[in-house]
């Protein structure tokens, strides 16, 4: 996790599009300037990132599902609850699921799990639009590869 | 059992807090209601499924950029019942 790039999927662990389900891993950083602030003597993974990672797992997924034809953007966040508190140096698993796929649009369903305990889920919805320019695809293609999209699983 | 405008008169109100008596069969999803399209892709997940269908945004969409069609067309509400009624009768009549 590169909190200061935004970076907050590390791995994909699984991606499962027959179930329109992906599972990921992420280290919260032990150190962070984002830490010195939220809050000092306290560090937390404040909750707006937690979302965000769930629609960034949410948009693996979604990336997945349509073969990178489509760029999915975050539009709605609803329902969203931080259960429990995610500390530095957590592992987070994140687990997200296609709720409905719409014309242009997609709706998935995320959770977030420390050691199996559930921390924060969501429900959030997808604006899917072409990619904007080769720069961005480009981009995503190489974060793909970072964090081990297995292309595999959707091109078999 | 409720008319499809009526049902779609429900969703909207319920999704936009829109009084329902205010939601008439000629009004303009956009311009009378001031839905705008944040909202609508709320209308259009509760419409997808109560009526068990894909409500073709992105075409209408293009249509209505490509002067092809025009926005009264897809969203004064009679029509776009019209138009759920023509998709749900798609839907039966290829199952």
């Amino acid at each position: 996790m590169q909190l200061e790039y935004f970076h907050l999927i590390d791995r994909i662990v699984e991606l499962k599009i027959d179930e329109k389900k992906i599972v990921v891993e992420a280290q919260v950083p032990k150190e962070s300037t984002i830490f010195e602030g939220h809050f000092p003597g306290y560090p937390l993974m404040p909750g707006v990132l937690l979302i965000e990672s769930m629609a960034q797992t949410s948009g693996w997924l979604l990336l997945g599902l349509l073969k990178f034809e489509r760029m999915p953007i975050l539009a709605a966040v609803k329902e969203a609850k931080v259960r429990g508190s995610v500390f530095p140096g957590d592992v987070i698993t994140i687990e997200a699921g296609l709720a409905h796929e719409g014309s242009g649009y997609a709706m998935t369903e995320a959770k977030i799990r420390v050691g199996g305990k559930l921390r924060a889920n969501s429900t959030l919805t997808f604006t899917l639009i072409p990619f904007p320019n080769s720069d961005m695809r480009g981009h995503m293609e190489a974060m793909a590869q970072r964090i081990g999209f297995p292309h595999q699983a959707i091109n078999p | 059992m409720s008319s499809t405008f009526d049902q779609v008169a429900t969703i909207i109100a319920e999704t936009c807090d829109i009084p329902r008596d205010t939601i008439t069969p000629e009004s303009h999803a956009i311009d009378d209601l001031g839905i705008d399209s944040l909202d609508f892709l709320d209308i259009a997940f509760a419409i997808d499924k109560a009526f068990g269908i894909k409500l073709p945004l992105e075409k209408w969409t293009q249509e209505v950029n490509d002067g092809k069609a025009t926005t009264e067309q897809y969203f004064v509400l009679k029509n776009l019942s019209a138009r759920i009624d023509e998709l749900v009768a798609a839907k039966g009549a290829s199952a």
